[in-house]
């Protein structure tokens, strides 16, 4: 195998100190901005991309894989020991992670989620390693009309499947291929929707649309109701290291394993959806039901490992077809596009050496963030409890100066405001943001795919679904729809007598 | 996840939202008729293939006039959008309006000053506004910490990644001019 030989190669470069220190660097940021609510791996790519354009490209990378990773981790300790109850129930570890603290097993729910991300990151990560060079020579062989196929199949799916209402969800689409058609035409040059302006015949950098929805929108919307007084962290207790910890914890990691990895890999919604799923089983099979919603360590453990193992799971799409289908993995195509390189299936020719150790400080970054998930969880303690007034106005200051950082001109933090306003009002009226900003990346992408198409086959539609993988692609876009019908009807109907 | 349709305290916030969202969705339209406007002035080199330029822009603006016109009429059927949950958010708070206008004003007043005095003053001006807005006190403390902070980037792009921010009033001072 020669797959081998390039991973190994990999870890021979990711396992240069200059490179272990930027491995670290992206675990440890990441880590934070998991920990710290208000800040996601989105954004924290979105700001340190203008900052990285000193780095070589490997370096850059690795940094945004580990904050990538990390933020997987960061966040399950914010679920666990923030003492908002109700309030982050959208977030499954939350549901019996919280419950374990207050009952002074925090320390259980903390080291199940640490232990469950790293077996789960790790199996996954071992996954992608085997999948991703065989799906990218696949790949090599797709022609323009699969690819539109595929685009309009994560657009689809990341509009309609996430967020309560379809129309909204469909919105925020629209919202982010109309900010992606801004500025200048590639294939004929000529400027669009540009208003004369020469501000925008560039386009609209990513960097502050992405910073502008995330950061301002979210802090300008927690600010609008934000909980005042102290931070309440639950304090860790208990002990972890018992027979039960390890004899209920394995089987839900493994399971959510592989709940989450097909999960991730499949534009279906990325993470959220895998641990609902993962919870769900778990609550299924536990030989002990009635402690679901008392704290049961299944609860947090499925949940936690399908998270990880999506994670993973998403740089699938992402490394061979190029396509994201998280917010994060749209982020994360843009900073490639920055250093000139083109995810999809040409990277593991063209890019071999970047790619290979990019996969390698997945695996070293997993190590990393076990022990500053485990040993060192304390730290992330003190960082949960930084008082929000400075958390939020440091949050805004570094949301300025990361968009100022791309040109230095303020015409751009003229845009950032105007995109972070209707980020905010978003966030009142239900709409979901990711649609946004993967339709912002994915939307030129699928233009150009479309025109090459109709341009082969001289304008005649037909060709769009005259594929065997494009027709396959539309049956499964409908039966996925289908299916999400019929779960919400049966979901409005179970809401009623409750 | 919390359902907005549930009883909330006094009529009046339900209305105000609904309103909100009649107003965000014709924007949405609106927004979705100037692309189709101007996408009818996009000009169309002889040499564009069968789809040139302006098909994208036609069907995006669709896009947008539909999907506005769909959360006008969801809302108008009592549909409203769901808040977002976030860990810093209390549920039962009432929008705070005074705050969010503060916060942009101490954004338009950084934009405003980084030209005129120099990023790290801007800076320091956004980072104590929007902390003793959202309740940071006393205010000696929290000018401090801005002053400290905006020093300590300014230096830290000046001569770690060499990419200068405008000095301002502080130019040509060793360290904090790149």
């Amino acid at each position: 195998m020669d797959n081998i030989t390039l991973l190994l190669d990999g870890f021979a470069t990711a396992m240069q100190p200059e490179y272990l220190l930027y491995a670290l660097l992206g675990v440890t940021l990441g880590t934070a901005v998991g920990v710290l609510p208000g800040i996601g791996p989105a954004m924290t790519v979105a700001l340190l991309l203008p900052l990285t354009y000193t780095l070589e490209p490997t370096a850059a990378i690795i940094i945004f894989a580990g904050i990538y990773y990390g933020g997987m981790y960061g966040g399950s300790t914010t679920s666990i020991l923030l003492n908002t109850p109700g309030e982050s129930s959208s977030i499954v570890t939350a549901l019996e992670g919280n419950k374990m603290a207050k009952a002074g097993r925090g320390a259980a729910a903390l080291a199940t989620a640490a232990i469950g991300s790293f077996v789960a990151g790790t199996i996954a990560t071992v996954l992608l390693t085997v999948l991703a060079p065989t799906i990218a020579d696949l790949a090599v062989t797709l022609g323009p009309p699969d690819y539109f196929a595929l685009m309009v199949v994560a657009f689809i799916t990341v509009a309609a499947l996430l967020g309560s209402s379809i129309s909204r969800g469909l919105a925020s689409l629209a919202l982010g291929l109309f900010l992606g058609l801004v500025g200048t035409d590639t294939l004929t040059g000529q400027p669009r929707l540009t208003l004369g302006l020469s501000t925008l015949s560039d386009g609209i950098d990513v960097v502050i649309v992405a910073v502008g929805v995330f950061a301002v929108g979210e802090a300008l919307y927690v600010a609008s109701r934000l909980r005042h007084g102290p931070v309440e962290v639950v304090p860790v207790g208990g002990k972890w290291m018992t027979k039960d910890f390890w004899a209920r914890s394995w089987k839900p990691w493994l399971r959510g394993t592989a709940i989450g990895f097909p999960i991730g890999t499949i534009p279906a919604g990325g993470a959220d959806v895998s641990t609902f799923l993962s919870y769900a089983a778990e609550k299924k099979l536990a030989k002990r039901p009635e402690e679901f919603g008392k704290g049961a360590i299944e609860g947090v453990a499925g949940p936690e490992a399908a998270n990880n193992a999506a994670a993973a799971g998403v740089l699938v799409p992402l490394l061979t077809l190029g396509l994201p289908t998280t917010a994060t993995a749209a982020v994360i195509v843009a900073a490639f596009q920055s250093y000139g390189i083109q995810p999809g299936p040409l990277l593991f020719t063209n890019n071999s050496a970047l790619v290979w150790a990019l996969i390698a400080s997945l695996y070293i970054g997993n190590v990393m963030l076990l022990v500053l998930n485990l040993p060192l969880i304390k730290i992330w303690v003190k960082v949960l409890q930084i008082p929000r007034p400075y958390l939020y106005a440091g949050i805004l200051l570094f949301a300025a100066l990361g968009t100022y950082a791309v040109n230095f001109i303020v015409e751009d933090l003229i845009v950032l405001l105007v995109i972070g306003v209707v980020g905010f009002f978003m966030r009142r009226h239900g709409y979901p943001i990711a649609p946004a900003v993967v339709g912002m990346i994915l939307g030129p992408m699928a233009e150009e795919q479309l025109r090459r198409t109709l341009t082969i086959s001289q304008g005649d539609p037909v060709a769009l679904v005259d594929s065997p993988f494009a027709m396959v692609a539309y049956g499964i876009l409908a039966v996925i729809l289908l299916s999400a019908a019929v779960l919400r009807f049966r979901r409005s109907r179970e809401k009623v007598p409750a | 996840m919390t359902a907005v349709d549930s009883p909330t305290p006094g009529a009046d916030p339900v209305r105000g939202r609904q309103i909100e969202e009649y107003v965000f969705g014709g924007l949405i339209v609106a927004l979705g008729i100037f692309t189709l406007v101007e996408a009818g002035t996009i000009r169309v080199p002889s040499s564009a293939s069968s789809v040139g330029p302006r098909a994208f822009p036609y069907a995006v603006g669709f896009l947008l006039v539909v999907t506005g016109v769909a959360a006008i009429v969801a809302t108008a059927r009592g549909k409203l959008g769901e808040l977002e949950d976030a860990e810093d958010v209390d549920a039962n708070a009432r929008t705070d309006w005074m705050t969010v206008a503060k916060l942009m004003v101490f954004l338009v007043a950084h934009l405003a000053l980084i030209d005129l005095v120099g990023w790290p003053v801007a800076a320091a001006v956004l980072f104590a506004g929007a902390a003793w807005t959202l309740g940071a006190r006393p205010w000696w403390k929290v000018l401090l910490i801005a002053v400290v902070l905006s020093l300590a980037i300014q230096i830290a792009f000046a001569s770690g990644l060499g990419l200068s921010l405008p000095a301002g009033i502080f130019e040509g001072v060793p360290l904090l001019d790149g």
